[in-house]
């Protein structure tokens, strides 16, 4: 097949195969923009001489500080994990009709590795795309952000640029890793020259051995503090990889586990429904319980993290609060030290986005959802069943395992937040206490025997369970929800047309 | 006592005409058969009739109440209590069984849950599929969808049952039994069909056949717009 003809085929389609790889190039864009970002922060140059010493030009500290910056680009890149769960949405959307078109094209006589490439030549065609943009707007908003204070000081890092190489590798690499993801994904799908299409399903109903994901979490950040006491500052640099391990199998965890959720819920549901549309809820959940796994993914791991960050914000603004009383009374005057906090906010800014973004995927496999039940819903609709029945059947299928599902990760992400950040004891005063009869305490000569050193006047302080921060998340993320619905909901018109119906 | 009538139903899609000025009648327990070749305006037409679609212009009454000016809601709710719409594929909910699909008309029209599945059961049963009630559409053969199907479309006792296609997806022999079953039920039921199709043999099953030519009716000379083709009303 000549290139020209492979790019053409790879571009033919409906509307519904635009949206994919408008939506593929969209996502491409956020992530470039995401690693741009990330690469920009680790550009910034530290002032010769001294590996520690700050870059003064910038306003921020966790652009100045050199020790801080790893872990900023770090959480930048972090949210190229909603950026991917949202091209792994994009790349469902409209994939039945691509899939009769790719049979089609066997049918046609092309063979399996030319359909397989047209599928991957889409993809990786529309993130080349999306990155190229990407850049552009990468570069376009450095120049216009570039707004140095009346000091001179940046609050962005745009004095700095990624080298040559790290652009090319962006703009390439990206497309090439979604392209190769498509490929992974064709795996399951078999083209045969009679237009047929297989899937092979995922076997069996979801189990809850998750919870041990999550449990091996909970317990491993449960045994941080001990192990870092025991081992003085010896295993300090493993810290950090500790807390990404745990955070990570905890977030696994809640996402393998919403499946088994789904089910459940599907299954109480269906035990207790009272309408049709709780019927045709439940119904669904039992029937694909996976797919409130592969929905929820990113929102559940947003808000794991989310969660874990209020834990970690209750900490330091207990620490900031002692801290202020100790210098009052020792007339330090305030002394308030917000930069953990501001760091904390950092995070915060990007669960938001991290939600809105996961949002958007949600969204997309909602109109996915609908569109494929599109013939069904037309025959409900053109049976008297009210569309707002189904409206509300699809707002009981996403809200009935959400809702659970967003405790839980709620719960997970603030228990592991919360023991990574153990109780603040205050020393107090060393005394001597002699522990005898009024008589051997008063000899000199036995006095010694009987004297120990102890602290005095110590202090435990418990940070409170940030209640309302962890409510704001649950409630943000279950009204971004609702908001998603609300819009995948205005699709049930178009889709549930009479024109469905035809024959043929 | 007349039960369904049109008059001068004309209806469009874009510039292509569907329907070109129809006007019928059908009776109370009648069977229609509505035939032509493909493209002539069948399914539109029993859309128009059914309330599902509003026609450009003409009026549809049913019982002698125009319908086609009814809200949405309106034609909804009578589609729902009223009549009864089967099509040729696509129509059960994938994820329910076969009993739940049955009992889903029930279901919104208020009836409990557990009244429901036994006039569900009852009516797989006049299907001879009883032994499905649990069962998924994707579990099922054609035939056996379909029976469902129409065990749904007849479950609430329907005036009238609008059936496009009905074994438009079936073998001969599974079409002809499906059809039988509903000729037989729609009688005892004194229930009114208006049956959409483009074989002669299956609009055998009805009292009179309706022709439709590019959105018009095609006119046998007996001074009524409905008029049988081959051989009158049998």
């Amino acid at each position: 097949m000549r290139p020209g003809t492979f790019v053409r085929l790879a571009v033919a389609g409906n509307r519904t195969d635009a949206a994919r790889v408008a939506l593929t190039a969209l996502s491409a864009l956020l992530a470039s923009l995401a690693v741009l970002a990330a690469l920009s922060v680790l550009a910034i140059q530290t002032p010769p001489g001294d590996s520690g010493a700050h870059s003064e030009q910038y306003t921020n500290a966790l652009l100045r500080e050199p020790g801080l910056r790893g872990g900023t680009a770090f959480a930048i890149l972090l949210l190229t994990i909603p950026v991917l769960a949202l091209a792994g949405q994009c790349a469902r959307l409209g994939a039945p009709t691509r899939d009769r078109r790719l049979a089609a094209l066997r049918l046609a006589g092309a063979t399996p590795g030319q359909v397989t490439g047209i599928a991957v030549l889409e993809t990786g065609l529309a993130s080349l795309i999306g990155t190229l943009i990407g850049l552009a707007s990468y570069l376009v908003g450095r120049a216009l952000l570039h707004r140095p204070d009346t000091d001179g000081r940046l609050p962005l890092p745009t004095d700095v640029l990624p080298t040559l190489p790290e652009l090319a590798l962006v703009v390439l690499a990206l497309p090439m890793v979604a392209a190769a993801a498509t490929a992974l994904m064709l795996r399951r799908i078999t083209a045969t020259p009679l237009g047929v299409v297989r899937r092979t399903r995922r076997a069996g109903p979801p189990r809850p051995w998750p919870a041990l994901l999550i449990a091996l979490g909970v317990l491993g950040a449960a045994l941080f503090q001990p192990i870092r006491e025991a081992s003085g500052d010896r295993l300090t640099r493993w810290f950090f990889v500790g807390v990404l391990v745990v955070a990570f199998a905890a977030v696994l965890g809640v996402i393998l586990g919403a499946a088994w959720i789904s089910r459940q819920t599907g299954r109480l549901l269906h035990r207790h429904a009272s309408s049709p549309a709780q019927l045709l809820a439940a119904g669904r959940l039992s029937e694909d319980p996976w797919a409130g796994s592969r929905t929820f993914a990113a929102l559940l791991a947003a808000l794991v993290f989310g969660a874990g960050a209020a834990a970690f914000r209750a900490q330091f603004q207990l620490r900031d609060d002692i801290e202020r009383k100790q210098n009052w009374q020792s007339d330090f005057g305030d002394g308030r030290n917000e930069f953990y906090l501001r760091a904390v906010d950092l995070v915060d800014l990007a669960v938001a986005v991290a939600v809105a973004i996961a949002a958007a995927g949600l969204l997309v496999m909602l109109i996915e959802g609908i569109t494929a039940r599109r013939r069904t819903y037309a025959a409900l609709v053109a049976g008297g069943v009210p569309r707002a029945t189904i409206g509300v059947s699809i707002l009981w299928q996403v809200l009935t395992p959400m809702v659970p599902a967003v405790l839980l990760a709620l719960g997970a992400g603030y228990t592991i937040g919360r023991l990574l950040n153990p109780d603040i004891v205050l020393a107090g005063d060393w005394e001597t206490v002699c522990r005898a009869t009024t008589e051997l305490c008063a000899d000199p000569a036995t006095r010694d025997r009987h004297t120990e050193l102890v602290r005095t006047g110590g202090m435990t302080y418990s940070p409170d369970v940030p209640l309302d921060q962890l409510a704001l998340l649950g409630a943000g993320a279950v009204a971004a929800t609702l908001l998603t619905v609300g819009l995948g909901v205005l699709f049930l018109r178009q889709n549930t047309a009479v024109e469905e119906l035809r024959a043929g | 006592m007349t039960q369904l009538q049109a008059r001068g139903l004309v209806r469009s899609y874009g510039p292509t005409p569907a329907l070109r000025g129809i006007t019928m009648e059908v009776a109370e327990g009648e069977i229609v058969a509505v035939t032509g070749p493909s493209g002539c305006g069948k399914s539109t037409l029993l859309h128009c009739l059914a309330g599902i679609l509003r026609p450009d212009a003409g009026e549809v009454a049913w019982r002698g109440h125009r319908i086609d000016t009814w809200s949405e809601a309106a034609r909804s709710r009578l589609r729902r209590t009223e009549f009864g719409v089967l099509f040729q594929f696509g129509q059960l909910v994938a994820e329910l069984t076969a009993a739940e699909n049955v009992a889903l008309p029930l279901l919104l029209a208020g009836t409990g849950r557990r009244a429901a599945r036994t006039a569900a059961l009852t009516w797989l049963d006049r299907f001879g599929v009883a032994e499905l009630a649990d069962v998924r559409p994707g579990e099922m053969s054609g035939g056996q969808q379909q029976r469902c199907a129409t065990a749904r479309a007849l479950v609430t006792e329907p005036r009238v049952l609008f059936a496009d296609e009905p074994t438009g997806s079936l073998d001969t022999l599974t079409g002809e039994q499906v059809l039988t079953q509903l000729v037989r039920l729609a009688r005892e039921q004194r229930t009114t069909v208006v049956l959409i199709t483009h074989e002669p043999r299956i609009a055998a099953y009805a009292d009179r056949e309706i022709v439709l030519r590019d959105g018009v009716i095609d006119h046998t000379g007996l001074g009524l717009d409905a008029a049988p083709v081959t051989g009158g009303v049998r």
